[in-house]
């Protein structure tokens, strides 16, 4: 086999790899989980800023936003923010490691299933923290 | 946007400077977030109560300036690394030139918008 062809079959292999990393497997669902996650915390993160950085207007203004934002819907919320940032926390993580490490990759599936239960500790353990504010008002 | 999964790949698929100067942000900025977010979430989530955050309260915690420091870290970080990755939201999924210059036209006027509301907030005090 030439250099050249056996340059090319190893990076065919590579690519492929690179398919059964993201096609229909962990990798993909972690590429979009992420970008769910992230989308969601900038939306939180907008949303706030306005609310703290209203008190600008004064007090009433921002006792209004605060008073509505202490409906359950939203403290239940709260808690999904949470979990949300813990998993794109720690699974910008292990896209570090991969990006960064020899290792990274060949473990990325397993590292993937330690970010999952990560973020559901992370939630399991917040609501039950919260668990008498979340119900019963602060 | 680059679909590279180390730093050589993304070097080489980068087409200009820009380009990679966001993927090494995004790795640099996200790792400094990781203590920063989640630190701030521990200390005013779970740590204290939110009717622990009332006017007085936030107003006597931004008067530090150290706080005033880690909160304008956070917001200046953050909403950068939350712009581009929305970016690349907006690049993959608005197909056509015309949209997507005015998604990004409204969404960058948005996000500065933000941060100018959250950083006068911040040194108003």
């Amino acid at each position: 086999m030439a250099e050249g062809e056996r340059r090319s079959a190893t990076q065919g292999k590579a690519a492929e790899e690179e398919l059964r990393m993201y096609r229909g497997r962990e990798g993909q669902w972690a590429f979009l989980l992420h970008r769910l996650s992230g989308l969601a915390i900038l939306t939180y993160l907008l949303l706030h800023v306005f609310s703290i950085g209203s008190f600008i207007f004064g007090e009433r203004f921002y006792m209004a936003i605060h008073e509505t934002y202490d409906l359950w819907p939203f403290r239940i919320g709260l808690l999904f923010v949470t979990a949300g940032v813990v998993y794109h926390a720690f699974n910008g993580l292990r896209i570090i490691i991969m990006d960064f490490t020899g290792f990274g990759v060949a473990y990325q599936r397993q590292m993937w299933y330690g970010v999952l239960l990560i973020s559901v500790v992370a939630f399991i353990g917040a609501a039950w923290t919260l668990y008498p504010r979340l119900m019963g008002g602060y | 946007m680059i679909r590279a999964r180390t730093f050589t790949d993304a070097r080489q698929q980068s087409h200009n400077n820009a380009e990679l100067n966001w993927w090494i942000f995004m790795r640099i900025s996200g790792l400094i977030l990781v203590f920063l977010i989640l630190g701030h979430i521990y200390m005013t989530f779970i740590q204290v109560s939110e009717s622990d955050a009332t006017f007085d309260a936030v107003v006597n915690k931004l008067a530090s300036p150290a706080w005033k420091f880690y909160d304008w870290l956070i917001l200046a970080l953050s909403l950068m690394h939350g712009a581009n990755g929305a970016r690349y939201s907006i690049e993959d999924y608005v197909r056509s030139r015309p949209n997507r210059a005015w998604v990004k036209g409204v969404f960058y006027t948005v996000i500065a918008l933000v941060f100018a509301f959250g950083t006068v907030g911040l040194f108003s005090i």
